[in-house]
Formats: C-alpha cells, structure tokens, sequence
C-alpha cells in the first residue's frame, strides 16, 4: 500500500515538476532560452535510450539519430493524413502522436537489433551507422514525405508544450532508472558484462538485447514524434550522422552505463553550444594561452592521477591543477599581448564554438576517460555507488 | 539416470573437441572428468549447459532431450553451470552477482538462500557489497560457487573450482563440494588436480584428446597404474 502511495506521489511530483517548468519557463525566458529547455528534455531522452543500448547494454549502436527520425516521421505523417479527419483536440494528439513514432521506431528497432545478436563491437556500429544514414537516404527520396525539400507537419503546436517533453525526458530516466533496479535490469548489465556468464545464469541474451534496442529506439521514437509538432516541419537534414555522434558523445561523456551522467551530458552538451554561439570577438593572444594552460593543465592532472596516490594531497592537486592552468590562461594571455602579430589578431567567437566544443570534450576524455560521473548513479539525498 | 550424454560430437570450426563422448551420472552422485589441458574437458560441460550445441549425439536430463535447447532454459531445468575462469561479474557487488545466480526465480526464498551462501562462505558476507573483481582469487571461487547455488540446480557443475587456490583452500573447496553433495546436489566435476578429483568422487572418467578412455569409480582409477603414471604423478 505504502509502495503505491509513494508511487502516485513521486507521478504526481514528477507531473507537477513539468508543469512547473513549462510555466516558469513561459513567464521568465526568451524565446530562445525556451527552445533550449524544450531541445534539452528531448537530448535527455536520447542520451538515455542509447545508454540503455549502448551503456547498460554494451551493444555499439551509433545510429540512434535514426530512430528519431523515424519517430518524427511517422508522427509527422500520421498527422498530415488523419488529423483533419478526427476529432481529438491537439493536447491530447500530439501525445497519441509520440506514441505512435514510439512504436514504429521500435519496430526499427527490433530489425537492427535483430543482426545485433550476430555482431559485435565495431561491426554492429558500422551496422547501426549504415542504418541510419539509409533511413536519412530513403527519406530524402521519398515523395509522401517531401523528400529533400522536407514536409511541413501541420497544424504544429501553438506554443511550445515544454512540459510533455519533459514529461517524456523524465518518464525515460523513471524507466531506466526502475529497470535497474530489477532483477531483469540487472540481467542487462550482466550481458555488458559477460554474455557468456549472463547465459549460464539464466538470462536469455537474446532477449535482453532486443529489450534494449526496443525500448531504447521506442524513447527516441517518441522524441522525434514530439519534436515533428514542436518543429512543425521536418527535413532529412535534421537528423544527419552529427545528430548521432553528438548523442553518443553525451553517453560517452556522462560515463557509459549511468544514467545520470547521461543526463547531466545531455544538459551540458545540447545547451553548451548555443551559449558559445553569443561569444564576440575572441584576441589570438588569449586564444594561444588558452591552448598552452589546456595543455599544461591536462598534463597536471594526468601527472596527479598517476603519481600521487595518497587521498589528501590527491584532493587539493585536483582542483590545483585546475585553478593553476585558469590563472596561467590569464597570466599568459597579458604576456603574449606584448607580442604585436598576436595582440592585433581575433577571430569571431562563433566560428570557433564548435572547436571549444570538440576540446572541451577531448580535455575531459583524457582527463576522465571513464566518463563524467563514471558507472555511478546520483540517487535522492545519498551518492549511491552502484557500481566501481 | 538423472544425466546421459550419448556419442555426442562437437567442433569448434574444424577443430573437433569431442569424439563420440558418452557419460552417465546417477541422482546423488559426485562425477569426476579428469584430463590434460585441452582434452576437452570444458567443451563437455558446456555443451550440457547449452552454451555449445553438439553436432550429433544425445544429451539427456531427467529423461528428457536438452541438447539443442538454449542454455537459458537448461538453468531453468536445474542444471546450474560454474564455468571455467570463474566468470564472476567483477564490475558488480558480490550482492549483484548472487541476486544474478537466482536469475530465473521468482520465489520468496532467494534472500534465504542468499543467506545460506554467505553462512556457507562467511567471507562473502564481510564482503557483500564489495565490488566482486576485488575479491581475491579464492574469494572470487567462493563467489562463483555460491552463485550457481543460487539457481538451486539439482546437478551442479564445476569447472576447476580449485584452479589457482592455494593448498588449504582447495581442501576447503573440496570439502565444500563433499558437504554440498550430502545436502542432495549431484555433482559433475571437472578438474586438473585429479588426485582430489578421484578422491571426492563416486565415479570418475578420463578423457584423452577429444575421445572417453576409461571410467570407473573413483577409487578403483586412483589405483590404476595407467591413471597414475598419466596424471597423479607416477
Ligand atoms: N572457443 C574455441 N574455439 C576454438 N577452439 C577451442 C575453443 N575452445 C576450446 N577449443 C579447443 O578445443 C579443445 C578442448 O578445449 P577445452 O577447453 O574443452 O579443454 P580442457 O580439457 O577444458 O582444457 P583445460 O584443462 O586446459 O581447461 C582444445 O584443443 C581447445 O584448443
Ligand atoms: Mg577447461
């Protein structure tokens, strides 16, 4: 009993917390804030659902930006076809819409994790990978849809329905986060681990990962079913290779197999580039000394995680190393800006984002190969350690 | 009978690994295979577990056909696999592991069971949410073991449970094998130190490159000159 009050409550609070985001997010934000908050739920969704494939897993699918398109396809098809002639109102279609997208990119889902109980490693990737771009390539041909020049999907939403996608994003972590908690969850990561054990437990290898390729692409299905609506248009262009990369990158980042580290990435990283999007004129100078104390830093703290063992000194070397190279990015970028060639040359801040994107994310790979929050989950009130 | 193997084949490839292999083991019984190093001693067990298919032959549980069933249904028959290597999940606690031997249960009694490992290995209890790939090799056995227990097979088999144990804990293994076994599980058990092997066991088998040599009991192999000179050390 006590089990289904909690239930209903953490629902009801889970609801509330949307609606509170939606509202909030309308009174106080711009525009473009707004489309970051919406763009940060539907990332969180992805980086999830892969990370049930890829981390908790450990099947190498790299395609996922596929499964989203077909989501946002079919929804967007579905509604192009039927809507005019039902009578539902839009709040209550667009989330029958998501459904839909879900499940036919699980129906995708089961055909590519289908060749996945063959493959492995870098084979299944390349599998995954052609996967995706064939549906981007059929897509682009395809009449019904628009073919390269896109389909419009109408009507779209009037305004932003920010609380469904975050209903969506937090209804993903609830399911990850509850399987694992099974012990069929615990089967998932048991064939990460060791198929050939996982067998001889019992578990059915097979099965599981179906599971994970099911579920996971139905999640992404179901975000690109909301993003048709939100979009109000869709272009195969939307959902090249870079979408892909860019969800495994937040996995892989997060840590595989943590969902919250997938979470976290996903904030971070679908939001990160557009904040580097307002950066204005950027000095060489302090362009080259930003490089110079990357380098140093990185050194420093590759220096401290294998040499210095004691956990004391371990824990002011760190954040040292850091504070070190920010004071050397500032110390040097003053010194070089004697240097007249360096002082009078700057290049605009956004045509380098994507190369601060891309350090930002080799530092942290050499930094913390294991990923940001590593195997480790972040529960309510206590850091559980579910796994090293 | 509760196990039969009748002239099963199987390859890996082209490699054959076993020739014509038969076996036989009795409800209540502790089954030795001995043999050198590559033998094919592994490929026996797992090919009763399921994890290899034979490409002729009969495997029987309980008089009924397993071979060509998947390995996942095998455990859910009672035919619990401690495979060689120990194979524990070593990024998971010694909490997980357990909780994974019981896998295919859905009753009330696994943390009961759980409860009779760690009474049984007091060691894994002092350690129970520890990372597994932390315990010590002969820690990492006792986990291994415990978890097959967990599935409550009615016939364990065991892949060098002593490899790579010190003296004392190999007579610990085996005596753990010898209380299990009074407890009702049957045992099949395949193992480099064939003196202990031979010693433990009710019946025994040798087998030589693939192909059965002899089988006996297990006292009447230990006597024998040839089983002496080839593998108890003349
Ligand atoms: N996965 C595999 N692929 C190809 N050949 C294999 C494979 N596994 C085992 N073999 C071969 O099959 C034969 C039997 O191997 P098996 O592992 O059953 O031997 P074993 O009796 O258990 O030896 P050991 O005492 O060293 O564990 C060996 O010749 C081995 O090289
Ligand atoms: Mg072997």
């Amino acid at each position: 009993m006590s089990f289904w009050i909690r239930r209903l409550a953490s629902i009801a609070l889970a609801v509330g917390g949307c609606f509170l985001i939606d509202w909030f997010a309308k009174e106080n934000l711009k525009d473009f804030i707004v489309r970051l908050v919406v763009l940060a739920a539907l990332y969180i969704t992805l980086a999830v659902s892969l990370n049930l494939i890829n981390g908790i897993t450990g099947q190498f699918s790299i395609g996922h930006a596929a499964f989203y398109q077909v989501g946002a396809y079919a929804a967007g098809l579905a509604t192009v076809t039927f809507y005019k002639s039902q009578p539902l109102g839009l709040a209550l279609w667009i989330p029958l819409m998501m459904l839909v997208g879900g499940v036919t990119a699980s129906v995708a889902g089961l055909v590519v994790g289908l060749p996945s109980l063959r493959l492995r490693g870098d084979y299944l990737a390349i599998v995954t990978l052609g996967f995706g771009e064939i549906i981007r390539i059929v897509t682009q041909n395809l009449k019904v849809v628009g073919a390269a020049s896109g389909m419009a999907v109408e009507p779209k939403m009037s305004t932003p329905m920010i609380w469904l996608a975050w209903l969506l994003a937090i209804t993903s972590i609830a399911v990850c986060r509850n399987l694992l908690q099974t012990a069929h969850g615990l089967g998932f990561l048991a064939v990460r681990e060791d198929e050939i054990a996982s067998s001889a437990m019992g578990v059915n290898v097979t099965r599981t990962k179906v599971a994970a390729f099911v579920l996971g692409s139905a999640f992404a299905g179901m975000a690109g079913g909301f993003l048709a609506h939100y979009e109000g248009f869709l272009i195969p262009t939307m959902f090249t290779m870079d979408v892909s990369f860019i969800i495994l990158t937040m996995v892989v980042l997060g840590g595989s197999g943590s969902v919250t580290g997938s979470v976290i990435a996903a904030i971070l990283l679908s939001t990160l580039p557009e904040f580097l999007r307002d950066i204005q004129q950027i000095s060489m100078a302090g362009l080259v000394a930003a490089a110079i104390s990357i380098i140093a830093g990185v050194v420093a703290v590759r220096y401290v995680s294998q040499h210095v063992h004691t956990p004391s000194t371990r824990r002011i070397a760190y954040p040292g190393a850091i504070i070190g190279s920010i004071i050397l990015t500032v110390v040097l970028s003053k010194v070089l800006a004697f240097i007249p060639t360096l002082a009078n040359a700057s290049t605009d801040g956004s045509r380098i984002r994507l190369v601060i994107f891309a350090v930002t994310l080799v530092v942290l790979m050499l930094v913390r190969p294991q990923g940001l929050l590593g195997h480790r989950e972040f529960g309510w009130g206590s850091l559980r350690r579910s796994e090293a | 009978m509760m196990l039969s193997v009748r002239g099963i084949e199987v390859y890996y490839g082209a490699i054959h690994a076993l020739k014509s292999v038969s076996l036989e083991v009795e409800q209540g019984e502790i089954v030795s295979i001995i043999g050198a190093n590559g033998a094919g001693k592994s490929t026996l067990l797992r090919t009763i577990s399921g994890l290899l298919k034979p490409r002729t032959g009969e495997i029987e549980f309980r008089g009924k056909r397993i071979d060509g069933i998947a390995a996942d249904e095998i455990v859910r028959l009672g035919i619990s696999h401690s495979p060689e290597g120990r194979r524990i999940f070593t990024n998971m606690s010694v909490q997980e592991n357990l909780q994974l031997g019981a896998f295919i249960r859905h009753d009330k009694e696994i943390d009961q069971d759980q409860e009779k490992v760690m009474e049984r290995f007091p060691r894994l209890r002092e350690r129970i949410k520890q990372n597994s790939g932390t315990l010590s090799g002969g820690e990492q056995q006792m986990l291994a073991i415990g978890r097959a227990l967990m599935s409550r097979p009615s016939l364990l088999l065991l892949d060098e449970p002593s490899l790579g144990l010190a003296p004392n804990l190999v007579t610990e293994i085996f005596s753990i094998v010898l209380e299990l076994n009074k407890e009702g599980t049957t045992i099949l058990l395949v193992e480099q130190n064939a003196h202990r092997a031979l010693e433990v066991a009710h019946r025994a088998y040798v087998l030589e490159t693939g192909t059965m040599v002899l089988s006996d009991t297990g006292k009447a192999l230990l006597a024998n000159p040839k089983v002496k000179e080839a593998y108890l050390g003349g």
